[in-house]
């Protein structure tokens, strides 16, 4: 089984099944409209083409979108496009009832279980949100949401676009949007001068694109629930803003192309052991150069396994991922002996080597703090369950309880750091940040950073939040088991029964 | 050597209550845990109170416990999101119906308050609830909490009081002086304690093999799911079709049940709470349940270790040798009635007894119970076959 049909995902199926092994390869796209409404998976903003093309129409343009999809058929690859997967679930010490590992998929309609053999994850990155003013209006959207729409669907709803983030990300969306019609009104970065590449910067320059640098967003402006402009502020070097220097910039769409985040949730639900690596865009999964995880029988490829801005110019580098996890999978089942793996490994393309990329969260670190200062606290950090910045520093009650008391007003993220690390699912629990129908993809990130920041802690030592099932919102009548065995039903049993009793 | 009036082991709901009502007594308490405040069963189950129990033997704790919950939020300073709004048990079936009528009676027995409600009623109770309906068991002094807000409540309300909470500290071992505990070993090193309270889950049986003495508990994963928010629809705890529930405060739809899988655990690691596919089995009998929430998306599910003694009921005592040492146990019942627990276990430290009444809790119910227990009745995991 491959999960994502993307470069690295594509190219692991093919060199898999071209090893003679049996290959499913799944992927999400195109997703249903209830999806996008919750910005899952990808951070859209309600920019998308309304009346959204027929499903069919969909369904081609993703196929058209991506050239090697056929080749993967050609090669015997059984491709499942509208497929989501939900679930992921193996055995361990405390779960013994399964015949064997096993995905969780689905479609707009119904649910079913896939076993496999072997897996390779291939599920790319998640856009990094960050809230300031306004974001919850219509319009703010993110990069990945932004390319999807863009080159996927061709189905993006907007006119005028500030682009955040002068790294390659957004440098290169900021060129998409260009392409496709859409003016650019600004890139936005708080560094002192753009990340990406010069090449690309100076053909958006030619463009007539503004860049502006040491400036981050005091906030975006709108009516009707809809944005209209952007308010940008120059920032010193402590990331504070600097007063008189805001300026409006008309625009109906922010796109937040400040980083990506690996999509860990099916390996964190495997099992298999992630580690915090700044340079590799955070929590990724910790993988040998054959793209083997800790778990036997699991692979990654591509973003997932780790992203760095430069992998945004450079497909080739989760393409060769790609070919590596399929080859390794292939030997792993005996398809292949290991001197053909290590033949086929040989024709590999060297790409650029990884090893130098920079640390992502300094960065972040620096757009937070700059976001923190210009917009205030009072700003939502999970938009889904409604709670602030303030809020979770202060480790708030949920606010539908309505005034706290004196003494919960006396606890905060210090307090509670007194004696011990401080623990990001335990802060979701008491505030509710991150328990919401995004499943957290939209603050999980911020959340750390403002853990990080206020305690003290470095980001490295902030755990990450947990993943659970279904890592898809998914209706009670899509996950309902048509396939459910009879036993399962018949045999449910009350609540540790006291019929059974048999004392000594 | 770092000392205390008495060592709570287990920052769970049930230890802390204890660890509370201590304090709130004077004492000098320590409360240790291998983890954090309310990370496992505690802060993980269904979030139900009810007087409504199995057995007569917990219907003194669980009416105690009840009373207590209504001002518990007031009296800790922090919010537990308690809703006494009633706990109803509905039959889909004529053999639940018999049940149902079979436990009202037994209900009115031992003197609680509890009535049938046909199923016109339960219509009206529960908008949309299914047609399948045949009536329901109405406790009106049920209801529900928020299980990780309560147990921080107790946790914060117990350091407010000058409590020490000692968190990711596992217990190693204990020092027997005679026939006393002199000191908890732990991975912060010895705590000397006039007196022991084992509050430790699913390690109560292996705890209390460090002081040579056999608890027979046996713990068991289970699992449970939540819904995205909805508009309001009921209040109430919720029993049928195989599950049981609530909606949450904040409109979650909070649903388990199903088949539970016997687990082993140890005494410093954290056990793995996996889900299974098992939880499209849990969406299916809600959306059974309540058709109107068919298309409501799931967001989460997650699961829990708790333990079971061979009754499936809490065991709370105080050992005879070491004679300070006092194990308390809920199998399941913990949450619930953890304000009652609280107070018993600190009356039993405070005094050696209780005038609740616990005389169906103790460990003399399994004195004829065998070391092999859990194999002869196949309260083990499955073989390891991963």
């Amino acid at each position: 089984m491959v999960v994502g049909a993307g470069a690295a995902g594509t190219a692991a199926a093919i060199e898999a099944a071209r090893a003679g092994v049996r290959v499913t390869l799944v992927d999400e796209n195109p997703i249903g409209v209830s999806m996008m409404g919750l910005d899952v998976p990808q951070f859209i903003g309600r920019r998308v083409k309304d009346p959204l093309p027929a499903r069919d129409v969909m369904l081609e343009r993703v196929v058209a979108a991506n050239s090697s999809l056929a080749e993967a058929e050609e090669a015997g690859v059984e491709v499942q496009l509208g497929t989501c997967v939900w679930g992921a679930f193996r055995n361990s010490d405390t779960s013994r009832v399964l015949d064997g590992p096993q995905l969780g998929l689905a479609d707009d309609e119904r649910s079913w279980m896939v076993k496999y053999d072997r897996l390779i994850v291939a599920a790319g990155a998640r856009d990094l949100a960050m809230s300031f003013p306004g974001s919850g209006l219509a319009g703010v959207m993110g990069a990945n949401g932004a390319h999807a729409l863009m080159s996927r669907y061709q189905a993006l709803a907007s006119r005028r676009m500030v682009v955040l983030g002068a790294g390659n990300l957004g440098l290169t969306t900021a060129q998409m949007a260009l392409d496709r019609g859409v003016e650019v009104a600004a890139v936005v970065d708080v560094s002192s001068s753009a990340r990406g590449d010069e090449a690309l910067l100076s053909r958006l320059r030619g463009a007539g694109v503004e860049l502006y640098t040491s400036h981050t967003v005091k906030e975006a402006v709108g009516g009707a629930g809809e944005i209209e402009s952007v308010v940008l502020v120059e920032i010193d070097d402590d990331c504070d803003p600097v007063a008189g220097t805001e300026k409006v910039v008309a625009a109906d769409t922010v796109c937040l192309a400040i980083g990506l985040v690996p999509n860990v949730e099916l390996l964190a639900l495997l099992g298999c052991d992630l580690a915090f690596a700044s340079e590799r865009g955070g929590w990724a999964p910790v993988h040998d150069d054959r793209m083997r995880t800790s778990v036997d029988s699991v692979f990654v490829a591509g973003d997932v396994a780790g992203f760095h801005d430069g992998m945004v110019l450079d497909a080739e580098i989760a393409r060769n991922q790609g070919r590596l996890a399929g080859i390794a999978a292939a030997e792993s089942l005996g398809a292949i002996d290991e001197d053909e793996a290590l033949a086929r490994i040989d024709d590999l393309k060297p790409t650029a080597v990884d090893a130098a990329t920079p640390d992502a969260h300094s960065g972040w670190q620096r757009w937070h703090r700059s976001l923190v200062n210009a917009g205030g606290l009072e700003v939502l950090a999970c938009q889904c369950e409604e709670v602030t910045r303030a809020e979770i520093i202060g480790l708030q009650p949920p606010r539908y309880l309505g005034r706290g008391s004196e003494q919960a007003s006396r606890r905060n993220l210090r307090t509670q750091a007194g004696a011990n690390p401080v623990n990001a699912d335990q802060v979701k629990r008491l505030t509710r940040a991150g328990m919401g129908h995004c499943q957290g993809r939209l603050c999980r990130e911020q959340v750390a950073l403002l853990l990080a920041e206020e305690s003290g802690a470095d980001i490295a030592d902030i755990p990450v939040m947990s993943y659970r099932p279904p890592v898809r919102p998914l209706p009670l009548r899509v996950m309902w088991p048509h396939d459910e065995p009879e036993q399962v039903r018949c045999e449910w049993p009350k609540w540790f029964s006291p019929t059974h009793r048999v004392l000594g | 050597m770092d000392s205390a009036d008495v060592v709570v082991i287990g920052a769970g709901v049930s230890g802390l209550s204890s660890a509370y009502f201590l304090a709130k007594a004077g004492r000098d308490v320590v409360v240790v845990d291998k983890g954090i405040v309310g990370n496992e069963a505690s802060g993980r189950n269904g979030g139900m109170v009810s007087e409504r129990v199995d057995e007569p033997a917990l219907i003194p704790l669980a009416v105690e416990a009840t009373r207590t919950w209504e001002t518990l939020a007031d009296e800790l300073g922090y919010p537990t999101e308690f809703v006494q709004e009633g706990r109803l048990q509905v039959a889909v079936t004529e053999e639940e119906m018999g049940a149902l009528h079979a436990e009202l009676d037994n209900a009115l027995r031992h003197g609680l308050h509890a009535e049938m409600v046909d199923s016109a009623e339960v219509r009206d109770m529960i908008p949309g609830i299914t047609e399948r309906t045949l009536g329901g068991l109405f406790f009106a002094s049920g209801g529900h909490a928020n299980t990780q807000l309560a147990v921080q409540a107790f946790a914060w309300a117990f350091q407010d009081l000058g409590g020490r909470l000692y968190q990711n500290t596992a217990v190693t071992g204990f020092q027997v002086v005679g026939d006393r505990v002199a000191a908890v070993e732990t991975t912060a090193g010895p705590i000397a304690a006039d007196m022991v309270v084992a509050a430790a889950g699913p390690q109560t049986g292996l705890m209390a093999g460090l002081v040579g003495v056999h608890i027979p508990v046996a713990p068991a994963r289970v699992e449970i799911l939540a819904t995205a928010p909805i508009e309001p629809l009921t209040s109430m705890a919720l029993v049928g079709n195989g599950l049981y529930g609530h909606q949450a405060v904040r409109g979650n739809l909070i649903f388990g049940g199903g088949a539970h899988e016997w687990a082993d655990v140890d005494l410093t690691t954290t056990p793995g709470k996996p889900n299974t596919p098992l939880i499209r089995s849990i969406a299916r009998r809600l959306a059974e349940l309540l058709p109107d929430v068919a298309d409501v998306p799931v967001i989460r599910s997650w699961a829990g270790v708790v333990e079971q003694a061979p009754d499936y009921m809490p065991i709370i005592d105080i050992l005879d040798h070491p004679s300070n040492y006092v194990v308390v146990t809920a199998s399941a019942h913990g949450f619930g009635i953890s304000p009652a627990t609280g107070k018993v276990v600190s009356d039993l430290v405070l005094y050696g007894e209780t005038n609740i009444d616990i005389g169906g809790l103790g460990l003399g119910r399994f004195a004829n119970i065998t070391p092999d227990w859990r194999h002869q009745r196949g309260w083990i995991p499955a073989p390891n076959r991963f």
